[in-house]
C-alpha cells in the first residue's frame, strides 16, 4: 500500500525536469585544479561517475581526497575547468554565472555549519529558500511547518537560532535544504551535529524524498550508522573515484551467490568481493551467449532463464546439457587457456553475472575451497 | 492565489543587534546633527542679515551702488527720494535712516556703554512689516523716546518686563537720556548686536551731525519703494533704473536685494565656505560611520549571504539588500538627528537671537545628503558582499 505523502507539495513537476530522464548528474572525465602558474595543483583526476534520478550516494574517502571539491563542483558553486559535468541535463562546462545560479536553485544544500540567519526565526529561515520561487504563501507556510515538525523541530518553530541547541540549528538547515523540494540535494556531513536518534530521523526523511519526489541525494559522510540508506557509495582517495559501488544490486548478486552451491564455502568477504565484480547481462531467447572456437575471456553464473549447451564436431551438432538458475558455464575455457569447447545459447530470455578473465583467476587463487568446489562441479559434469 | 512574500532580511539584520543598532543611530545621527547644525548656522547668520530688509514692506529698494553689503553704510541724498517719486508707477517712496556711528548705548542698569544699530523713519510711513513697530507708530513720535529690539544681545540690559521697562530711567544713547517705550523684535547679525528704532524727528535730534553741515535728514540710507496697485512691479524697476542710470543708486526688487546680500556673504567672505566644508565634514564623518556599520554587518553575515547564494539568489538581491541597509540607517539616524538638531536650534534661537529655524527645504536637503551618504558606504560596502564565495562554504 502506498504510503500517504510525507508533506505539502509546493513544487509542479517542472517539464525542465522531466525531460532530463533518468540520469540526474553526469561526471565526464571530471579533472580540477587549484591555484596558478606554479603553485597550481590538481586535485580532480578523470573522475567519472552517474548518478540516477533518486538514488542516494554516500561519499566517503579520506580528508583531502575531493570530495568536497566535486561536491561543489556538481553544486554549480565553482566553475568547471576540464570534462564534462551535466546536472539534471545542463552541462556546467562553460556555463555563464546565470546558468549556474539557474541550477544552483535546483539544488538543496547542507553546509557542515548551519549558517543561519541570527536575526531571522527558525521558520523564517527556512522561507528565505523558498521565496525564490514565487510558490503559493499558504501552502509554502503548511510544507514549512510539516517540515519542522517532522525534524522535531514542532515546538521550535518560531525561535531564533539563539534559543536553539546545534543540532536543533542544524536541523533547521536541513529543513531549508528540502523546503523547495529540490531535486537534488548535496550534503557534507550532513549528521556530524545530530545524536544518534535525530541522524536516523533526518536519513529516514531522506529516503522517502527519494522516494516521493525522486529526489537525488549525495552524502558526503563518515557516519557508519547511516551507511545503510545507501543505493551507492562512492570511495574516492588522492581525487580519484576509487570504488563506485551500487550497494543495493551488490547486496543482492551476494545473496544469489550465497544459495549456489558452488560459492557456498565462500567466506561472506569473498563473496561481496566477487559480488562487487560480477556484471550483469541479459540475453534474448536464441542469442549465443557462447561460440564454440571463440577465446573465453568470461565466466558465466545463469541469474534466472535457462540455457541450452551444443558441442559440434565435424558437421555433426549434439545438444550436449541443458542449464538453469544457479548453473555456470564458460569456465572451461579460463582454467585450461583452450578455446571455447561448446556453443551456449539462451533457450528463453536469460540474465547472467559474468566475471572476466582475470578476476576469476583471481577469485580461483584466493580460495582452495572455490578451486575444489569447481573441480568436483566440473568432474561431476563430465 | 497568494504568492509567497519576501522576508525583510535588511531590516530584521539591522535591528537585530540592538547595541550595533544604537551604535549606528547615534553615528549617523551624529553626522546628521553636524550637518544641521552648519546648515543652520550658515542659513541663520544669512538670515540675521537680511533679517532688516525681509522685514520692510517694499516692492522695490533703492541703496547707493557702493553698499556691497548691509554693514557697509552708503547713504545718497534726500533729493533722489523726490526724484524717484516723480517715477511712473511709483505710489510712495520712502526714507529709512540707519545709525551705527557714535551709538553708545547705556542700559539704564548701569554698566560699559555699547555701540548699537539706530533705525529711523518717518512714524507716518508704513515702513516695517513687523506688526509690534506698526502698532507703535504713535510712540515713535514722542520726543526722546524708542524702541528696543527685545532680541538684542544680553549686554544691552533690557529688562523683564515691558512695565519695568517703560518705568525704568537713566538710559542713555549718544550721552543723552532716552526713554524707552516698548520693544520690537529683529535679531542680530554678523555686524549688529542690538537695535534701536526710533522717529526720524529723533535720530536728528540725537544724531545733528549726520551729515556734515546739512539736515542730518538729508542724508538716507535706504529708500523704500511701493508701485501702484495693479502695476508690473519690474516695469517699475525700468523706469527707476533708467531714472537713476549713472547716478550712485542700485534699484533692486526686495527679493533681489536679499540674495545679493545672502550672496556676498556667501561668495565673497569666507564665511559660507567655512560652512560648506563643515557640512561635508558631517557628510564625510557620517559615510565613514555608515560604512563601518555596513561592512561590518556584511562582514559578520558572510556564510549566510554565501549560502544564500549557493540557493540561487542573485546579485542583484545582495544589491537591493545593501541599499536598503543604506536607506533604513539613513533613516534611523535622520529622525533623531533631526530632532535633536531641532531641539538645538530652539535652544540655541532662545539663548543667542540667531535666527535658527528648521525650514522644509533644508530638512529635506539634509535627508538628501544623509541618504546619499548612506548610499555611498553602501556601495563601498557592496564588494565584500558580491565577493561572498558559496564554493567555500563545505
Ligand atoms: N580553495 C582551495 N584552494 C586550494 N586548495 C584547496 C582548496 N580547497 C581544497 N583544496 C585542496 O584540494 C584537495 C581536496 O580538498 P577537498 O575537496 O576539500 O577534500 P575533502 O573534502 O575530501 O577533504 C586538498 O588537498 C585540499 O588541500
Ligand atoms: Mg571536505
Amino acid at each position: 500500500m502506498p504510503e500517504a505523502p510525507l508533506l505539502t507539495s509546493i513544487r509542479k513537476a517542472s517539464p525542465d525536469d522531466s525531460s532530463t530522464g533518468d540520469t540526474a548528474i553526469r561526471v565526464d572525465k571530471l579533472n580540477h585544479y587549484y591555484g596558478e602558474g606554479e603553485l597550481r595543483k590538481q586535485v580532480l583526476f578523470e573522475n567519472n561517475l552517474e548518478v540516477a534520478r533518486g538514488e542516494i550516494v554516500i561519499m566517503t574517502g579520506p580528508s583531502g581526497s575531493g570530495k568536497t571539491t566535486l561536491l561543489t563542483l556538481i553544486g554549480a558553486l565553482r566553475t568547471v575547468q576540464e570534462g564534462g559535468l551535466e546536472v539534471m541535463g545542463n552541462q556546467l562546462r562553460g556555463a555563464a554565472l546565470a546558468k549556474l545560479v539557474r541550477v544552483r536553485r535546483k539544488l538543496g544544500f547542507i553546509f557542515q555549519a548551519h549558517n543561519l540567519f541570527q536575526s531571522l526565526t527558525a521558520f523564517q529561515n527556512v522561507r528565505m529558500a523558498a521565496e525564490l520561487f514565487g510558490f503559493p504563501a499558504e501552502r509554502t507556510s503548511r510544507r514549512i511547518t510539516e517540515l519542522l515538525t517532522l525534524l522535531g523541530l514542532g515546538h521550535r518553530i518560531h525561535y531564533k537560532p539563539d534559543s536553539l541547541s546545534g543540532g536543533q540549528k542544524q536541523r533547521v538547515a536541513i529543513a531549508r535544504a528540502l523546503v523547495h523540494q529540490p531535486p537534488i540535494i548535496l550534503a557534507d556531513e550532513p549528521t556530524a551535529a545530530l545524536d544518534e536518534k535525530s541522524g536516523r530521523d533526518v536519513v529516514t526523511l531522506f529516503q522517502r524524498f527519494t522516494r516521493e519526489d525522486r529526489c537525488t541525494i549525495i552524502m558526503v559522510t563518515h557516519d557508519n550508522r547511516i551507511l545503510d540508506v545507501a543505493d551507492r557509495i562512492v570511495n574516492m582517495v588522492d581525487g580519484r573515484i576509487k570504488s563506485n559501488v551500487l550497494v543495493k544490486v551488490t547486496a543482492e548478486i551476494c545473496e544469489f551467490l550465497r544459495h549456489v552451491p558452488l560459492f557456498q564455502r565462500l567466506t561472506p568477504g569473498s563473496i561481496t568481493e566477487v559480488a562487487d565484480k560480477v556484471k550483469s547481462e541479459k540475453h534474448k531467447a536464441g542469442a549465443a551467449i557462447v561460440t564454440q572456437g571463440d577465446e573465453g575471456d568470461k565466466f558465466y553464473l545463469i541469474r534466472r532463464g535457462a540455457v541450452d549447451v551444443t558441442r559440434t564436431e565435424g558437421t555433426q551438432s549434439a545438444p550436449l546439457n541443458s542449464l538453469g538458475e544457479g548453473a555456470f558455464f564458460g569456465e572451461a575455457a579460463l582454467l585450461t587457456g583452450e578455446p571455447r569447447n561448446a556453443t551456449v545459447i539462451a533457450r528463453e530470455d536469460t540474465e547472467v553475472y559474468t566475471l572476466n578473465k582475470e578476476d576469476f583467476q583471481a577469485v580461483v587463487a584466493a580460495s582452495a575451497s572455490f578451486e575444489e568446489e569447481l573441480r568436483k562441479a566440473l568432474f561431476q559434469r563430465h | 492565489m497568494i504568492r509567497l512574500s519576501k522576508t525583510p532580511l535588511a531590516f530584521k539584520n539591522l535591528t537585530h543587534n540592538v547595541r550595533r543598532l544604537a551604535v549606528a543611530v547615534a553615528g549617523i545621527g551624529f553626522a546628521v546633527v553636524l550637518m544641521f547644525m552648519q546648515m543652520g548656522f550658515r542659513n541663520a547668520l544669512f538670515y540675521s542679515t537680511v533679517k532688516i530688509v525681509t522685514d520692510i514692506d517694499a516692492d522695490i529698494l533703492l541703496i547707493n551702488r557702493a553698499q556691497y553689503a548691509l554693514p557697509a553704510r552708503q547713504s545718497f541724498d534726500f533729493k533722489r527720494i523726490m526724484q524717484a517719486r516723480s517715477c511712473p508707477g511709483v505710489a510712495a517712496v520712502y526714507p529709512m535712516y540707519t545709525e551705527t556711528v557714535g551709538t553708545e548705548w547705556k542700559p539704564a542698569s548701569g554698566g560699559k556703554p555699547y555701540s548699537i544699530r539706530v533705525i529711523a523713519f518717518d512714524p507716518d510711513d508704513p515702513v516695517f512689516l513687523i506688526p509690534e513697530v506698526r502698532a507703535q507708530t504713535s510712540v515713535l513720535r514722542q520726543p526722546d523716546t524708542a524702541l528696543i529690539d527685545s532680541r538684542s544681545k544680553k549686554q544691552y540690559g533690557i529688562p523683564e518686563t515691558l512695565k519695568l521697562l517703560r518705568e525704568q530711567t537713566g538710559a542713555e544713547l549718544a550721552n543723552r537720556a532716552i526713554h524707552l517705550a516698548g520693544t520690537f523684535p529683529l535679531g542680530t547679525d554678523f555686524a549688529n548686536d542690538g537695535n534701536l528704532m526710533m522717529g526720524s524727528a529723533n535720530l536728528a535730534k540725537y544724531f545733528p551731525m549726520r551729515a556734515l553741515g546739512a539736515d542730518p535728514l538729508s542724508t538716507v540710507d535706504l529708500g523704500i519703494v511701493k508701485v501702484e496697485k495693479g502695476t508690473d512691479v519690474s516695469a517699475v524697476q525700468r523706469n527707476l533704473n533708467h531714472r537713476f542710470e549713472g547716478t550712485e543708486l542700485s534699484v533692486y526688487l526686495k527679493s533681489e536685494l536679499i540674495d545679493k546680500e545672502i550672496g556676498f556673504w556667501d561668495h565673497s567672505t569666507p564665511i559660507g565656505y567655512i560652512f560648506s566644508v563643515g557640512t561635508i565634514m558631517g557628510f564625510v564623518v557620517g559615510v565613514i560611520i555608515c560604512y563601518q556599520i555596513i561592512y561590518s554587518d556584511i562582514a559578520d553575515h558572510m556564510p549566510e549571504f554565501a549560502t544564500l547564494k549557493a540557493m540561487g539568489y542573485r546579485n542583484r538581491f545582495f544589491i537591493g539588500l545593501v541599499l536598503q541597509m543604506s536607506f533604513y540607517l539613513s533613516i534611523v539616524g535622520y529622525i533623531p538627528g533631526l530632532l535633536v538638531s531641532w531641539a538645538v536650534y530652539l535652544a540655541l534661537a532662545q539663548g543667542t537671537g540667531l535666527l535658527l529655524e528648521m525650514k522644509l527645504a533644508h530638512a529635506a536637503l539634509v535627508f538628501v545628503l544623509t541618504l546619499g551618504m548612506c548610499t555611498a558606504s553602501g556601495c563601498m560596502a557592496m564588494r565584500k558582499i558580491l565577493n561572498a564565495d558559496p564554493a567555500e562554504l563545505f
